[in-house]
């Protein structure tokens, strides 16, 4: 007996499926009994696979034994009886015979409408984004709190929070009305731009740890797009922004895990699939007359991708796209990085010029990247004593080795 | 070539911690462990078995005194492998993923046939 392969993230993401499928079913009330079931289901499959081979189809094998499960255990509980009855048959029924479940157009209302569910605008972002990454990707506590530098126990409080904001939502009214899913696009969009960002921006050392998180966040945003709920012109700038960014996410490390300059990137290793993908979306955005802070960061990362080589990006673009940013989202790390591309497109001087009289919130006073940009930029214009100055804060606030190997590598004062 | 009965025993964890919960891509990584380990020993795996479900215990005997242990309190799962020695055996054993670990151990006996 040999064992098949599975495609990648599998397990994962029929976790997130099941999930989804199962707590629309029951209700969001009963999320930890869904998990629980949906966590022993997986556990069995792999127990039973293991030994018997593969099902036809293990979707549904999934589905048929963490629903079982699920209903039995809830059927066992009476006070959760009456909310099964007054939900009808539709929930305790034969799974054989329940709702189609494995029509693909159904999973991906389930994903979608759980991911309307983590956004619950009761739920603080923090565990909103815990919510989804518990829920919607698969990943437990320790996985989490190791992708978001965070503790397990912070990640477990973020996700008592919403959880017990769920537990309040009354049975049988969950269903989402239009209203409530139009209203919640907004905090999508920011949790699945969260996810992406959480991947990509890492620090994290694991190229593929940061690639899962990315990949999940277009997975969900795909989603998202093919929905009319979701068909707004702000989702396609996030596509946009997502596909032109992943696509040079492996020329952003070198083999030993180092991080590599934008200027010294190897250009050839960009995936230009995924970046014709990410214009189209940036083509298909266009229409309609929002101009989203998605558009702006698309229009950027769309700049660098066309861009052939650093010194011949459009700058003066990359600088208008960062102002109309920092119009929509007003903040002091918008500002910073359009300093960083005015010095590219005007000189450093130009650059120090966009900060002078700056006072940066203390968040950005104290992180590395504050102190790097001006850091190098006094370094260019040949202020060493301040560049030196910069350099050791912004060395000694790096997050991790690789950023504070790369500032030290390129903060380098007097070579 | 003679068979031995692994059993898998439920051990105290030396920090009476059970091991966590798999998640979802640990046991993806676990069924592609498992896999591996199947085919490097197919020779040798002459019945994956199972866990141990429901029984009784039937006997002309009157009840025992005391506490009855069940087996299945002991066992949770057995697989019979064929090998050349003890040794070889225990190193089927020894390789299957999730079999000896916090928790866990395996137990395994020669099979005596005539």
């Amino acid at each position: 007996m040999s064992t098949p392969r599975l495609v990648e993230h599998f397990f994962r993401h029929e976790y997130g499926r099941l999930v989804s499928m199962l707590s629309r079913r029951v209700g969001v009330q009963n999320l930890e009994a869904v998990e629980d079931a949906v966590q022993s289901a997986l556990t069995t499959a792999l127990e039973s696979w293991t030994v018997a081979g593969l099902p036809d189809n293990p979707s549904a094998w999934l589905f048929r034994v963490a629903h079982n499960d699920l209903v039995g255990g809830l059927r066992q509980r009476t006070h959760r009886r009456r909310i099964l009855d007054e939900n009808g048959a539709e929930h305790v029924g034969d799974p054989e015979d329940g709702p189609g479940p494995l029509l693909a157009g159904e999973v991906q209302d389930d994903l979608l409408r759980m991911l309307f569910v983590c956004c619950d605008d009761a739920i603080p972002p923090e565990s909103q984004l815990v919510l989804a990454l518990k829920t919607l990707c698969g990943f437990d506590v320790r996985e989490i709190a190791l992708r978001l530098f965070s503790s397990e126990a912070n990640v477990y409080k973020r996700l008592a929070r919403a959880r017990n904001r769920l537990r309040e939502v009354p049975p049988r009214i969950d269903d989402l009305t239009p209203e409530q899913y139009s209203s919640r696009v907004p905090a999508v969009h920011q949790i699945l731009y969260l996810l992406f960002t959480e991947g990509y921006l890492s620090s994290h050392a694991e190229t593929a740890i940061r690639q899962e998180l990315s990949d999940d966040a277009i997975r969900l945003a795909s989603v998202l797009a093919e929905h009319q709920v979701g068909k707004v012109p702000e989702t396609s700038a996030l596509l946009a922004l997502m596909h032109l960014h992943a696509a040079r996410i492996t020329a952003r490390q070198d083999a030993s895990g180092g991080l590599i300059l934008l200027s010294e990137q190897d250009r050839a290793l960009w995936d230009q699939q995924k970046i014709q993908v990410g214009l189209s979306w940036l083509a298909d955005s266009a229409r309609g007359d929002v101009y989203s802070r998605y558009h702006a960061e698309a229009g950027i990362a769309a700049e660098h991708c066309l861009a052939p080589s650093f010194e011949e990006t459009r700058w003066d673009r990359v600088v208008e796209c960062y102002s109309l940013l920092e119009q929509i989202a007003p903040s002091a790390l918008h500002k910073l990085n359009r300093a960083v591309a005015v010095a590219e497109w005007q000189g450093p001087a130009a650059g120090l010029a966009v900060l002078e009289g700056l006072e940066p919130p203390s968040w950005l006073a104290g992180s590395y990247q504050w102190a790097a940009v001006l850091a190098d930029l006094h370094r260019r214009c040949g202020h060493d004593d301040a560049a030196r100055r910069y350099r050791d804060v912004a060395v000694k606030s790096a997050p991790t080795q690789a950023v504070r190997e790369l500032l030290q590598r390129r903060l380098r004062v007097g070579a | 070539m003679p068979k031995y009965l692994c059993m898998q025993r439920n051990l105290p964890s030396a920090d009476g911690q059970k091991g966590h919960k798999p998640s979802p891509a640990q046991m993806q990584e676990m069924y592609a462990q498992f896999g591996a380990w199947q085919a490097k020993f197919k020779k040798n795996l002459v019945d994956m078995g199972g866990k141990l479900g429901q029984g009784r215990l039937v006997t002309t005997q009157p009840a025992a005194d005391g506490p009855l242990v069940e087996v299945k309190e002991l066992v949770g799962g057995y697989m019979i492998v064929s090998a050349a020695s003890l040794d070889e055996a225990i190193e089927v054993a020894r390789e299957c993923p999730g079999l000896v670990g916090p928790g866990s151990g395996v137990e395994v006996i020669e099979i005596h046939t005539p």
